[in-house]
């Protein structure tokens, strides 16, 4: 414990040494120096703080050897380590590792849930609360024509896009988008909800129009191509869907 | 198939090429490139036999080693120059011309080297050597999503000035202020960058090269 207790002395020492360092350097040279010689004696200044920080660095150092990690006992399992066969006498740290492990996940999943929980990203409407609540129109099954219109007014609306409607599937859309010279991008939509999005560089082809799993050849457009989908989970609003969609090629 | 811009390195300490290409590389793996394989663009010219009442023509031919499949030749007439692309078979015809095209094996030129790769971008570290003699460094640097020169100028001169300092200048090369090919009514560096014009950077950067030096060679003297 008071090795502890020192090695943190030792650490506090150091960082108020390294803020000191700063602090001179942000100042720069003041009036303390003089006239004569006053870049020199800034930097001997300098030096010296320098030296000192050097100094609690090495004594941190020290401290934190000598500290020993408590020993990790697993209970009645440390008898495992005196297994008489050889293959199994490794089985005792194999398993203090995994513990450790297990910990650590523990540990992340909570922060997970705690993130998870604050930014909710449901795409459908089922949910666990009994509430009464009004039936809401669906965006997963809208006519064809309503989607097309949609879509032909975002066309109108953003001179520098082009934009094709496939239906290879029956009533889904899949959305062509050719945005001035710089890249192509694909959309499926799922009645007026975006599903899946791939963009691709310019010089790049959709070989067949549900083209839909190959990357971009180019870092930058994969880059592009997991913002898409980050916005595209940001801008869905399950009750104002063609607002959704809108904001979405604006942007 | 991105924008390339092509760079001559200045030899100020009269430093050998493999020096300087180890300072370069030093400085891009720093960066955090990876070295993929090497390059070599070479360039060979031919002139056309003179004839009476004719100025005799020259014809460069051209391989770059990132279009392996094809050979590129710029024709010049003295007022413009004719760019064809053609495959591999035309080192053959070319070779069956001699009556009217003929090479002079020693102004043969190429600039050879290290080829890395930064994310998108493609940096080709080159020494420029005539017929064996050190010429210059030259530094190419592609940068592969984009296709319009002028879209992209401004990113590449950033990251060239990043690794070879104030060498690089803050306008767009001469070649890309020219009209393009394609569409006459607009620049080069609005229309969208095809290999040949990869080939006529280093065509322009060659020639020069060979205007610049020419050593006297001392034997040819008495």
């Amino acid at each position: 414990m008071e090795q502890l207790n020192s090695a943190l002395i030792s650490i506090k020492v150091l960082r108020s040494r390294v803020g000191q360092v700063f602090e001179t350097l942000g100042s720069g040279i003041r009036l303390e120096h003089g006239e004569e010689g006053r870049e020199t004696k800034f930097l001997m200044e300098l030096q010296e703080l320098l030296n000192a920080v050097n100094n609690n660095l090495r004594e941190l150092e020290s401290t934190t050897n000598g500290l020993t990690p408590a020993p990790f006992n697993l209970g009645n399992t440390s008898y495992l380590s005196q297994e008489t066969t050889q293959e199994r006498q490794a089985l005792y740290s194999q398993l203090v590792n995994s513990y450790k492990w297990i910990d650590k996940i523990h540990e992340y999943s909570q922060l997970a849930t705690q993130v998870l929980s604050g930014n909710g990203l449901k795409r459908s409407y089922f949910n666990n609360s009994n509430k009464r609540r009004r039936p809401l129109t669906s965006c997963h099954n809208v006519m064809p024509h309503a989607v097309d219109s949609i879509l032909n007014n975002i066309d109108r609306s953003l001179s520098e896009m082009t934009i094709k409607v496939w239906r290879p599937f029956a009533t889904n859309a899949i959305v062509h988008v050719i945005l001035g010279r710089v890249l192509k991008a694909a959309f499926v939509f799922k009645g007026i909800m975006i599903e899946w999005i791939t963009v691709k560089g310019f010089d790049e082809n959709f070989d067949e129009i549900d083209d839909l799993w190959t990357e971009s050849r180019h870092k930058v457009f994969r880059n592009v191509q997991n913002h898409t989908h980050s916005a595209m989970l940001h801008f869905y609003s399950p009750t104002l869907p063609d607002l959704a969609v809108r904001s979405f090629m604006v942007s | 198939m991105g924008v390339t811009i092509l760079q001559p390195f200045p030899n100020l300490e009269n430093k050998t090429g493999p020096s300087i290409i180890d300072f370069l590389s030093k400085r891009v793996i720093a960066l955090g490139a990876q070295q993929v394989g090497h390059f070599l663009v070479d360039c060979e010219t031919y002139t056309s036999v003179p004839q009476m009442s004719v100025q005799p023509k020259v014809v460069h031919v051209l391989h770059n080693s990132e279009h392996p499949a094809s050979v590129f030749s710029i024709l010049e007439t003295g007022t413009k120059q004719i760019a064809l692309v053609a495959d591999l078979l035309f080192d053959l015809l070319i070779l069956k011309m001699t009556p009217a095209y003929t090479s002079k094996k020693q102004t043969k030129i190429e600039s050879k080297g290290p080829r890395f790769e930064l994310g998108d971008f493609v940096i080709k570290l080159g020494i420029v050597s005539m017929s064996q003699t050190f010429k210059g460094v030259m530094v190419e640097v592609e940068y592969r999503p984009c296709l319009i020169p002028s879209m992209c100028w401004d990113l590449i001169r950033e990251f060239m000035q990043g690794f070879m300092g104030s060498h690089v200048t803050n306008i767009i090369p001469p070649y890309f202020t020219t009209p393009s090919m394609m569409a006459p009514n607009q620049n080069k560096q609005n229309d969208i960058y095809q290999p040949i014009d990869t080939v006529q950077q280093y065509l322009e950067h060659f020639s020069n090269y060979r205007k610049l030096s020419n050593p006297p060679i001392m034997g040819m003297r008495n």
